[in-house]
C-alpha cells in the first residue's frame, strides 16, 4: 500500500517535471508564457526610481509572468558582497558594476560573454570608448556600458562675485582664486575655498595626469606602478599645496559627505560629479535655495587655457554566467540601456549617457560635466585593479601625504610598489 | 518493536549491563553538545585550515576549486613586514585594552561596594545599559563625538580651554587614533568585568576584612593582601576572556574608520579581513586567521586550566 503510493507520487513528480521541461522549451518563444523571477542589483544613486519603474513597466508588458526584483545596493562594501554573490549558485541575474570592477569579475568567470549579442543593444555602435574598454577583457565583451560620470568643479557663483574673482583657467589661477576666497572669508573658521577630503582619490587623479604622471603603465604584459615618477610627484605636490592652503576638510575623510557639507554654506568649490548638483540642492539632504547660485567649470590644467584630464567613472551592466535567465536578463539590460530609457537617464538622472550620439543632451550646468568626459582617462584596465582599489592604496597614500606623516617621495614610492605587486597578481 | 521490551530482572541486577549503562551515560549526555560544537566550531575551523593551504582567489571562489600551495601562504605572511607590525600593534592594543578594562572595572566594583543601595542600583543600571547597547550603535555614537567637523569632544575641549581643538583630527596620528579606539573598546568591556568582579567582591568574608582592619591594615593593604588573593581566579578568568575578545577586535576599528581603515590601524582581524575580502586572497586571509587562532589557543589554555581549577575547588 505504502509502496504503491510512494511510487505513484514519484511517477507523478516525474510527469510534472517532464511537463515543466517541455513547457519551458515549447513556450520559450512566446514572451507571454515565460515565467520566473529576475533579480537585478543596481547601485544606490544610479537610476532614478522613475526610470527603473519605466523599464519594469515595459518589461512587464512584454513578459507579464516574469517578476523583476530590483535591489538597490550600497557602494560601501560592494566588493565583498559581489564576491559572495558570484560564489553562490544563484547570483543576481543582472548586476550594475562600477567600471573599475568589471575586469576582475569577467576574468574570474563570473560574467556571461555577450560578444555575440552586441549588435542587439541600442547605440552599441557609438558606445563611449572608455566604457566599452572597461567591458572588454581579452577581446570579449562581458557587459553593456550603462552610464558615465566625470568630475568638474562645482562652485558658488555668489561667493566668486563677492570676492571679485573669475573662474580660473590654470592650476596657478585656481590657487590664487582660492586664496582670495579664503581671505574674503577669513572670519569663518569653517570656510574652505576648495573642499578636498583626504581620501578623495578620484579627484586627485586629474592632478597626477595633468603633469603627465599615471597610476601604472604596462609594458610586455607586466605592470609597473608609476606614482613615484617625477611627473606624478609634481602633480601631487601641486594638489598638496592647494589642499593645505584652501581646504579645511577632514584629511582622513572621504567624499561621502561633501555635498551635505557644501550645502551648509561654508564651501566655495568642490570637485564633484554632475549628479551631485541634485544632492546639494535636494530639499531634504541639501539646500534648494542654492539652485541658482551654483556653477561648474572643468578642472584647469597647469597649462593655462587647457583642462586637466579627469577620471571617467561610470557603471556597466553585466549578466551572471550562472544566471538561469540569461536571455531575460539581457532583454532587461537592453531596455534600460535602450534609446528611450537612456534618454531619461541623461535628462532626469543627470548622468552622462552610454553613447556619444546622446552627448548633446547635456544642457546648462550639465554641459560642463559632459564636456569634461571628452578629456578623460581611466585607471589601469587590469583584472587586478579591484584589488588595488579594495586595498585602499591610493586613499592611504593621499592621507599620508596630506597629514604629513610621510613626505611625497616616500609615500608615492611605497604606494607605487604596492600597486606593482597587486596589478601583477601578487598579494 | 514496542512489545518486545522486557521488564528488567531487578533481583539478579546483572552488574555488567549496569556498569555499561553508567559508562555510556556520560558519553550519551555529552554526545549532543559534542555534535553541535563539532558542527559549528570544529568543521568551520577545519575548513579554515584547509583553505589556508590553498591559493584561493576570486576565480577559485567562483569555481569552488582551490589550488594547493601547502605552507605557501604562511611563508608569504611571515616574511611580510606589514604582518609583523600588525602582530605587535594587536598585542599592544590588547595589552592596553585589557589593562585599562581591569583597572577601571575593579575601581568601579570597589565603588559599588561602598555606595548606598540607591546609587548602586543607578550605577548597575547604567552598566547594564552600556552592555545592552549594540556595538554598532555604540561605535556610531563615539564616531560622532570624535567627529572632525561636528564632534562634541572637539567642541568641549575648546570651550574648556584645553587647547584649540577646532578641526582637530583624532585619527591623523595613529597613536592618538588607536588611543581613542582603546577608549571605545574599554568603555564597552567595563560592564561585564565590573559586574563579575563585583560578584566576586561580595564573596570576600566580612570577618576576614574586619580582622585585617583591626590588625591595622590600610585600604591598599586590605585590597592587596586580602581581596586580591580571594579574587585571583576571577581576575584570571576575566583577563583571559578580555584578551580573547580584545585581540580579535574588529567592529570598533572598522566602523569608527568608515570601513576603510588605513594600514596604520590594521589589527590582526582587520588585516585578515582585508586580505580575504579586500584583495580577494582568501587563502592568505585564512592563513592569517589560523595564526590568530593559534595565538588565542595559548590564552585559552590558561583560561581552561583556571576554570578547571576553580571547578575542582568548588567541588
Amino acid at each position: 500500500m505504502k509502496l504503491r503510493r510512494a511510487s505513484l507520487s514519484v511517477l507523478g513528480l516525474a510527469v510534472a517535471l517532464v511537463a515543466a521541461a517541455c513547457g519551458g522549451t515549447a513556450t520559450s518563444n512566446n514572451p507571454a508564457n515565460q515565467t520566473g523571477t529576475l533579480t537585478v542589483w543596481l547601485m544606490n544613486g544610479s537610476a532614478p526610481q522613475s526610470v527603473v519603474d519605466g523599464v519594469n513597466a515595459d518589461f512587464k508588458a512584454k513578459y507579464p509572468n516574469v517578476t523583476v526584483k530590483v535591489e538597490i545596493q550600497q557602494w560601501g562594501e560592494i566588493g565583498t558582497k559581489l564576491d559572495t554573490a558570484y560564489a553562490g549558485s544563484t547570483p543576481p541575474d543582472v548586476v550594475e558594476l562600477g567600471n573599475t570592477l568589471v575586469a576582475k569579475y569577467a576574468a574570474a568567470g563570473a560574467l556571461e560573454d555577450i560578444s555575440g549579442k552586441k549588435g542587439s543593444f541600442d547605440n552599441s555602435g557609438t558606445w563611449l570608448q572608455s566604457l566599452t574598454d572597461s567591458c572588454t577583457v581579452s577581446g570579449k565583451l562581458y557587459c553593456v556600458p550603462y552610464y558615465a560620470g566625470s568630475r568638474a568643479i562645482i562652485y558658488r557663483k555668489d561667493f566668486f562675485a563677492s570676492a571679485n574673482v573669475q573662474v580660473p583657467d590654470s592650476l596657478d589661477g585656481l590657487l590664487t582664486v582660492g586664496q582670495k576666497l579664503m581671505a574674503a572669508h577669513s572670519s569663518d573658521p569653517n570656510f574652505s575655498a576648495l573642499y578636498f577630503p583626504g581620501k578623495y582619490w578620484y579627484a586627485a587623479l586629474p592632478f597626477i595626469w595633468d603633469f603627465g604622471g599615471d597610476i601604472a603603465t604596462q609594458s610586455g604584459g607586466k605592470w609597473q606602478g608609476s606614482l613615484s615618477t617625477s611627473s606624478s610627484q609634481q602633480g601631487l605636490t601641486t594638489l598638496t599645496n592647494l589642499v593645505s592652503s584652501l581646504s579645511r576638510a577632514d584629511k582622513t575623510g572621504d567624499e561621502a559627505k561633501q555635498d551635505a557639507a557644501f550645502a551648509q554654506g561654508h564651501i566655495a568649490m568642490i570637485i564633484a560629479n554632475g549628479w551631485e548638483v541634485g544632492v546639494i540642492t535636494d530639499p531634504k539632504a541639501g539646500d534648494p535655495s542654492l539652485k541658482d547660485k551654483l556653477g561648474a567649470f572643468p578642472i584647469p590644467s597647469h597649462t593655462s587655457g587647457q583642462t586637466a584630464p579627469v577620471f571617467l567613472g561610470g557603471s556597466d551592466l553585466g549578466v551572471a554566467a550562472k544566471s538561469q535567465h540569461k536571455d531575460l536578463a539581457n532583454e532587461w539590460v537592453g531596455m534600460l540601456t535602450g534609446q528611450k530609457h537612456m534618454t531619461e537617464m541623461a535628462t532626469v538622472g543627470g548622468v552622462i549617457p552610454n553613447n556619444t550620439s546622446m552627448l548633446n543632451l547635456g544642457t546648462g550646468i550639465n554641459a560642463t560635466f559632459y564636456g569634461a568626459a571628452k578629456n578623460s582617462k581611466f585607471v589601469p584596465n587590469s583584472q587586478n585593479w579591484a584589488s588595488v582599489e579594495n586595498a585602499n592604496v591610493l586613499p592611504d597614500m593621499l592621507v599620508k601625504i596630506f597629514t604629513k606623516q610621510q613626505p611625497i617621495p616616500d609615500a608615492t614610492k611605497s604606494a607605487s610598489d604596492r600597486i606593482t605587486t597587486l596589478l601583477n597578481g601578487g598579494g | 518493536m514496542g512489545v518486545a521490551i522486557a521488564t528488567p530482572d531487578l533481583e539478579s541486577a546483572p552488574r555488567r549491563p549496569g556498569r555499561l549503562r553508567t559508562n555510556l551515560l556520560p558519553y550519551a549526555l555529552i554526545g549532543p553538545s559534542v555534535v553541535v560544537i563539532g558542527g559549528i566550531l570544529a568543521f568551520p575551523l577545519g575548513m579554515l585550515v584547509w583553505l589556508s593551504l590553498q591559493h584561493y582567489g576570486l576565480r577559485e571562489l567562483i569555481a569552488h576549486q582551490g589550488e594547493w600551495v601547502g605552507a605557501g601562504n604562511y611563508q608569504a605572511i611571515l616574511v611580510d613586514p606589514l604582518f609583523r607590525q600588525v602582530i605587535v600593534r594587536s598585542l599592544l592594543f590588547t595589552l592596553a585594552c585589557v589593562g585599562l578594562t581591569l583597572l577601571f572595572s575593579t575601581l568601579i566594583a570597589l565603588l559599588l561596594l561602598k555606595v548606598r543601595q540607591a546609587v548602586r542600583v543607578i550605577l548597575m543600571s547604567a552598566l547594564v545599559f552600556v552592555w545592552a547597547t549594540p556595538v554598532i550603535v555604540t561605535v556610531d555614537i563615539w564616531q560622532w563625538m570624535f567627529d572632525y567637523e561636528f564632534g562634541v569632544i572637539n567642541y568641549l575641549l575648546t570651550q574648556l580651554h584645553v587647547g584649540n581643538f577646532i578641526h582637530h583630527n583624532w585619527f591623523d596620528n595613529p597613536v592618538q587614533g588607536l588611543s581613542v579606539l582603546v577608549l571605545v573598546v574599554v568603555w564597552g568591556a567595563i560592564p561585564f568585568v565590573t559586574i563579575t568582579v563585583f560578584a566576586g567582591l561580595l564573596q570576600v568574608p566580612a570577618d576576614v576584612m574586619d580582622a585585617a582592619h583591626v590588625d591595622g591594615a590600610g585600604a591598599w593593604q586590605r585590597f592587596w593582601f586580602v581581596t586580591a588573593p580571594i579574587l585571583k581566579p576571577i581576575f584570571l578568568i576575566v583577563t583571559c576572556l578580555s584578551t580573547i575578545w580584545d585581540f580579535g577586535v574588529f567592529i570598533q576599528i572598522y566602523v569608527m574608520l568608515n570601513a576603510r581603515p588605513s594600514s596604520d590601524y590594521f589589527t590582526i582581524a582587520i588585516y585578515s579581513y582585508r586580505e580575504s575580502f579586500g584583495v580577494t586572497q582568501y587563502g592568505l586571509g585564512a592563513a592569517i586567521a589560523v595564526i590568530m587562532v593559534l595565538i588565542l589557543v595559548i590564552v585559552t589554555f590558561f583560561y581552561v586550566r583556571e576554570t578547571v581549577r576553580v571547578a575542582e575547588v568548588a567541588a
